[in-house]
């Protein structure tokens, strides 16, 4: 072992990293931007502002029930809807997305509480529940005499869609479906547009009769196929589940989430593909600013992680602090999560309203990256 | 002259006071051109000389910054010309993953051949029709250049742009290269060979010296050489740089 030659080896690496100034920054700044992007997003959760809704009661005592369950309302911050409603009304003002909670307390005495949360992110129904159930703890403690503080109300959490025991993989696993073909086909075609602007085929390319539509069209095409498979198997593994049995010394496992699917798979399906296909394009146009496939790479901490982060996946939109909130409006990913949410777990047909806004967004942003991708391509490249 | 480029035909390629600049480099300064079809051109001078970006010009790929350029009669950059046009270039520009056919049928496709036997024309013209489905990362440096070249050539274009056609190319194909080119001049198409190499220029019709994007000298080697009054064209190269105020000692071309 000669010190000389590592030196040298070490060396070396410094001179190539020290002009490569964006890998350089990269590695110093990146951490430190998505470590402040998920801070901002952990810390700055906007407070529920849930609207909540109390249906009738007409039981004898009940206008102090009544009266606790509404100062424990504002008492949790939340904001309490007017106007009658019995069990059914409040479910469907939930479907209606008027309110975010209906407290369907027991006629009887009270004691018993129901409440219903619309079930699309069990993150953020979790958080209105027990902010609620706090507040009522609170009020109950203040207002009643020791002995009685106790005694508090049963509570029995229901959500109007999904299984009232949906966990995170219910509410993950359909948007991951989007996430994983948006990821692997920006990676995938700016790595191999990349090559095609460094290898010189590009120049060749360009100096046929070929033009730009047709160049992001082919590849739209091309990736697009393969978008679609991806996005087959993908669903199909979320979707679907086999239970192995024990066989031996083998314990049992199963393979698939075994996500229920409310509505039709086609319409997740083509929420899907839409978001895939406005990656081709974005991985065209971002490769301009890559010279190196590292620099791809490197796009992940800076387009794909925040994306990530901001666009429903986790938290929801509503919740994001007031400054990170508009950014993550105008991302393809949030619109796809809405609409892979809706279609999965609320069961929303290609008639709902969000899901109509969330395509034509989708196909709106496709054909934005379309166009960026297009101008990119230009027979002059000197 | 060949009898496809009679006067009264415009001429294959026709240049005039054509500028390109990037920044405060002028790389095409006011160049004239009339060529004539079926012939060689040898497009000759050092690198950074302004060969390449010339050929650019001439099939559109750069946009001049003044002047005209035109082939066929039609002023470039003209997107449906290029089917008349081949360009080799001096970068490898196949993809690696596909085979000798495929990267061949692809480009032809472009350009508007579907001619199964044009194809197999261009890759016997290159001997590599027996390596017709191997992969091209498998190739060797030359077979890479060859192949390079049979993609310009599948689509059969009147007009050809080689840029450093013969780099990495052993010397007994390099021979039979310039022999299928002279085979092409002779059927009417019009050839411009950028090359940094002295001794292909002798093979060509007519020479273009560049310099610092001017055109220094043109002629057939032998006038080139008489009218410097030297033995050699490197000689003849330097001379005519210096006297039009754009050579230095050291930087002629090999």
């Amino acid at each position: 072992m000669s010190a000389r030659r590592v030196a040298s080896l070490t060396r070396r690496i410094i001179d190539q990293f020290r002009r490569d100034r964006r890998s350089l920054a990269l590695l110093f700044v990146a951490p430190i931007f998505v470590l402040a992007l998920l801070g901002w997003v952990l810390e700055g959760q906007a407070s529920p502002e849930p609207r909540v809704l109390i249906t009738d009661m007409s039981a004898p005592g009940s206008a102090t029930v009544l009266r606790t369950l509404e100062q424990a309302v504002t008492a949790a911050g939340g904001t309490l809807l007017d106007g009658s409603y019995d069990e059914a009304a409040a479910r469907q003002a939930l479907a209606d997305r008027e309110a975010d909670v209906a407290i369907v307390p027991n006629n009887v005495g009270g004691i018993e509480l129901l409440i219903i949360t619309p079930g699309l992110n069990p993150a953020a129904d979790g958080g209105n529940v027990s902010a609620l159930q706090q507040a009522l703890l609170q009020v109950l403690r203040d207002q009643a005499p020791p002995q009685v503080a106790g005694l508090l109300p049963d509570v029995r959490h229901e959500t109007l869609y999904g299984p009232d025991d949906a966990d995170e993989l219910d509410t993950l696993g359909p948007v991951f479906v989007g996430y994983f073909a948006y990821f692997f086909v920006f990676i995938l075609t700016g790595i191999s547009f990349l090559r095609e602007r460094m290898g010189g085929t590009l120049e060749r390319l360009m100096a046929t009769p070929v033009t730009r539509g047709e160049i992001v069209l082919g590849y739209s095409i091309g990736f697009g196929i393969f978008a679609t498979i991806q996005v087959a198997l993908v669903m199909l593994f979320t979707v679907m589940r086999v239970d192995v049995p024990s066989i031996g010394p083998l314990p049992a496992f199963w393979i698939g989430l075994g996500v229920p699917v409310a509505g039709s798979p086609f319409l997740a399906y083509l929420i899907a593909l839409l978001l895939g296909l406005g990656a081709v394009s974005l991985g065209i146009f971002l490769s301009t600013f890559a010279r190196t496939e590292l620099q791809i790479l490197q796009f992940i901490p800076v387009v794909i992680i925040p994306q990530g982060l901001l666009g429903g996946i986790f938290w929801p939109v509503d919740s994001l602090p007031s400054l990170l909130e508009p950014i993550a409006r105008v991302l393809p990913i949030t619109y796809a999560v809405e609409g892979l949410r809706e279609v999965f777990i609320a069961g929303a047909g290609i008639g709902s309203a969000t899901v109509q806004l969330d395509l034509a967004v989708l196909v709106g942003i496709a054909a934005l990256f379309v166009i960026l991708a297009a101008t990119t391509i230009r027979r002059e490249i000197a | 002259m060949p009898p496809a480029a009679g006067p009264e035909q415009a001429p294959a390629i026709q240049v005039v006071d054509l500028h390109k600049r990037f920044g405060s480099v002028n790389a095409v300064d006011g160049v004239d051109l009339s060529l004539p079809a079926g012939r060689i051109y040898g497009l000759l001078g050092p690198n950074g000389s302004g060969k390449t970006t010339l050929i650019r010009l001439l099939t559109g790929l750069a946009r001049p910054t003044s002047g005209y350029a035109a082939v066929l009669g039609v002023r470039m950059p003209a997107r449906t010309n290029l089917t008349k046009i081949g360009y080799m270039t001096q970068a490898e520009g196949l993809y690696a993953e596909l085979s000798v056919w495929e990267n061949l049928r692809f480009f032809a496709s472009l350009s508007g051949a579907t001619d199964r036997g044009q194809m197999t024309a261009a890759l016997e013209l290159v001997q590599l029709d027996t390596w017709a489905r191997t992969p091209v990362h498998e190739l060797s440096g030359g077979m890479r250049r060859r192949l390079s070249l049979a993609c310009a050539l599948a689509h059969r274009p009147p007009v050809l742009f080689l840029d450093e056609p013969t780099v990495g190319v052993d010397p007994a194909l390099r021979r039979s290269f310039w022999e299928h080119l002279r085979g092409l001049a002779s059927q009417g198409d019009t050839l411009l060979v950028a090359s940094h190499v002295m001794d292909e220029a002798e093979r060509c019709d007519e020479l273009l010296f560049i310099r610092a994007g001017r055109v220094v000298a043109s002629g057939d080697a032998d006038a080139l050489r008489q009218r410097a009054g030297t033995r050699d064209l490197e000689e003849a190269f330097l001379k005519f740089a210096s006297e039009a105020g754009v050579g230095s000692a050291e930087e002629g071309p090999q």
